[in-house]
């Protein structure tokens, strides 16, 4: 009914009224332990997505796919066959991890230092979500997925007048100690160090004796099992199905932009700044909730391109 | 995995029948052709895969019994993509080359309404199975097409005659998907509620992007404003999530949870084996459990028993399009004279599962639209449809004439729209 229809938009707007929102101090605290939970999860995702631009030098569009792959590789293990949770999350994560690995070595390898390598890339990796895809639907169907929180987690810690979910909390640690361990990891071993000289010269690298190609595969590998990790920690509170993997793609992409692309911390300040402006973007104007991620990435692509955390004229 | 080497097998099949129609014209002039086009990936892919089981087993149960005034039926099956622009295409090649006597199907709206566009070009009558648009059977209406499952507006009418009498129910939040879809299911309801009652108010609204992975801070912000009443307007994945993330919450004891569109499809019910509340306020185009008919149950089993899984809810709807397209080319006697068969098409009556006793859905010749009944239950422990631990029930059932649009408000949103 175009008619009514349009009473009805004008019926909502007159009747329409701001949320009565009595701003209290355990308000804002669940609000922003909900956008840190966001920023985690983006977090573990854009990591991987960061790392893998910045160490291996390929846009790699299908990463999402191996936040899909950690998902259902989840599914399988802890509500098929029946393995403990975390368990069931850590072999997702490295099943992840050895796809990517699969596929760094058997395709993408080709294709570095050709010519127009980045549409290669693009083309190539762009091809990956759709095989990623289909090749989900086909062992698993297009039904929604559901894992069970472990029971221990899955009510909320009320701590005053604060309510969280524990799960969320256990998320937010989670996203933690992996930014710590990988900032260890990267600043104190040895394969760090290979992965940095790797990012500042790969030839010259390689000319002092770092194994390059398998480092590269190496990277690749830790990356998607980062995303499997996001993915596999996710499937108990969202969505698991096909296409799922897309749609964490464009979150993370806005957050490396933020952050700057290639660089490791600017993945971790980009997903907070995402997880909460979106959180209390929400709380304060909801009807205009999709609005604020884009327009603090408009914001920085006009300010300050390179990324926040970058400095200017530094690729990576 | 049996079911993607089954679409696998189709999609052969079909490459061969393709390969091999130039020497079956002789055939194919006496059988009855339907085009039909569902989507196959993608989050709606579920609805389309199982439109094709469940046409396919209304064809067979329909050629089983010697087919329509002795012609047989037959479809062809094709990806819409989910894709208005290759929708086009696959119709338009359905008519060209295929010589389709109707077309068939679709999930998606949009698509909906460039294939509508097709359909009244080739004069090629469009039996439309699940989308819901209203716009299709009023101001984008073309007498060509038809539509045999319900659309939004009746689910919204139903909805508010539900909630007209729930006097507790005074603060509404409404969050739902920022596409068309989430804010005309939306719309419709509160206009007509607001005619009822004049006691409601909108405490808030949000309106987060399709397919939103992480719906925890909307949840903090609805739980602020405190409403009664939480009209969601998510469909399938949409509304498993967020379920999923409000529950830590308990947001379902501090309120009532209303989604009276999509949200009692199966595929809900299904995805959530455990933690799915009770009390839930749900509805869908079809149920598994109501009615509690003869015809209902054999649906609900056949499709059981050929795919191995309960159908979603456009199933039925596509069942129903085909036994639509039967009924009409028996009682118009032709297959060919699309004039004549509108004729009688627009003036059908016939039962489907969905119909409970007494009752035949029917056909209005003003737009077209199938007018069914609609009943709103509510989440209930019931294990007769596994994996699901939870059903609809304590069922309210709306009379079929009592959540359409009048005449008059047709013709006059068909006359703002030449103006």
């Amino acid at each position: 009914m175009a008619p009514s229809a349009r009473q009805g938009a004008e019926g909502a707007r007159a009747i329409r009224e701001r949320a009565g929102n009595t701003l209290d101090s355990s308000l804002i605290v669940a609000q922003f332990i909900s956008g840190l939970t966001s920023a985690m999860t983006l977090f573990l995702v854009a990591s991987g997505l960061t790392l893998i631009f910045g160490v291996v030098n390929v846009f790699n569009f299908a990463h999402g796919s191996f936040y899909l792959l950690g998902a259902y590789f989840a599914y399988q293990v802890v509500a098929v066959s029946g393995v403990g949770f975390w368990a069931g999350v850590l072999l997702a994560s490295l099943g992840a991890g050895a796809a990517g690995v699969l596929m760094e070595y058997f395709f993408l390898r080709r294709i570095y230092g050709r010519s127009g390598e980045a549409g290669f890339q693009i083309l190539l990796t762009y091809s990956f979500i759709l095989i990623l895809d289909d090749v989900v639907k086909m062992i698993w169907g297009t039904d929604y997925k559901s894992i069970s929180k472990p029971e221990a987690l899955a009510g909320p810690l009320s701590v005053g007048e604060v309510t969280m979910p524990r799960y969320d909390l256990v998320v937010i640690a989670i996203g933690l100690a992996v930014a710590v361990g990988m900032w260890a990891a990267i600043r104190k071993t040895r394969f760090g160090r290979n992965l940095r000289a790797i990012s500042s010269n790969r030839e010259m690298a390689s000319s002092l004796g770092v194994n390059v190609p398998l480092t590269l595969s190496l990277v690749f590998g830790l990356a998607t099992a980062l995303g499997g990790l996001s993915g596999a920690i996710a499937a108990p509170v969202r969505t698991v199905t096909p296409g799922a993997g897309i749609e964490v793609i464009i979150g993370s992409l806005i957050v490396v932009v933020i952050g700057g692309l290639g660089n490791f911390w600017g993945a971790l300040v980009g997903a907070l700044v995402i997880g909460e402006v979106t959180a209390f973007g929400i709380l304060f104007l909801p009807q205009w909730a999709i609005l604020f991620s884009y327009a603090v990435m408009a914001l920085v692509l006009v300010f300050r391109p390179e990324g926040l955390l970058m400095k200017k004229g530094n690729a990576r | 995995m049996d079911r993607s080497c089954g679409m696998w097998a189709k999609g052969l099949a079909l490459g061969f029948a393709l390969l091999l129609c130039g020497a079956d014209v002789a055939l194919a002039a006496e059988k009855i052709v339907i085009g039909a086009m569902y989507p196959m990936t993608g989050r709606a892919g579920r609805y389309g895969i199982d439109s094709v089981s469940a046409a396919e087993i209304a064809m067979n149960e329909i050629n089983a019994k010697g087919g329509v005034n002795g012609r047989m039926i037959d479809i062809i099956f094709n990806d819409s993509k989910a894709n208005p622009a290759y929708s086009i295409k696959v119709a338009k090649r359905y008519i060209t080359e295929d010589k389709v006597n109707f077309l068939m199907g679709v999930v998606s709206s949009a698509v909906g309404l460039a294939v509508t566009e097709v359909s009244k070009e080739n004069k090629v009558i469009f039996v439309g199975t699940d989308h819901a648009s209203t716009a299709l059977t009023t101001e984008k209406f073309q007498p060509y097409y038809f539509r045999v499952s319900n659309n939004t507006y009746q689910s919204a009418a139903a909805a508010a005659l539900y909630a007209k009498d729930k006097k507790d129910w005074k603060k509404y939040y409404v969050i739902g998907p920022d596409y068309e879809y989430g804010h005309r299911t939306w719309e419709d309801f509160w206009m007509l509620l607001g005619k009822k009652r004049t006691d409601v108010q909108l405490v808030g609204q949000a309106w987060p992007k399709l397919f939103e992975p992480d719906y925890t801070p909307y949840i903090t912000a609805i739980l602020n404003a405190k409403p009664d009443v939480l009209v969601t307007t998510f469909w399938g994945g949409d509304t498993v999530a967020f379920i999923k993330q409000a529950l830590p919450y308990k947001l379902f004891d501090k309120m009532k949870f209303y989604n009276y569109d999509a949200g009692g499809n199966y595929e809900l019910l299904e995805a959530m084996p455990t933690g799915l509340p009770g009390g839930l306020v749900l509805s869908a185009r079809h149920h598994l459990n109501w009615p509690d008919t003869k015809l209902n149950k054999e649906f609900v089993d056949n499709f059981k028993a050929k795919t191995g899984r309960y159908p979603s809810y456009a199933a039925e709807g596509a069942y129903a399009g085909v036994y639509f397209i039967a009924e009409g080319v028996r009682q118009a006697g032709t297959a060919e004279d699309p004039d004549k068969l509108v004729a009688v098409m627009e003036k059908l009556k016939f039962k489907l599962p969905e119909d409970p006793e007494g009752f035949m859905s029917y056909m209005r010749p003003i737009d077209h639209q199938i007018v069914q009944v609609q009943a709103i239950g509510e989440t209930v422990p019931d294990k007769s449809f596994p994996p699901a631990t939870m059903m609809l029930g304590n069922w309210k059932v709306f009379k079929a004439e009592d959540i359409i649009p009048s005449v008059e408000e047709i013709e006059a949103a068909r006359k703002a729209v030449k103006k």
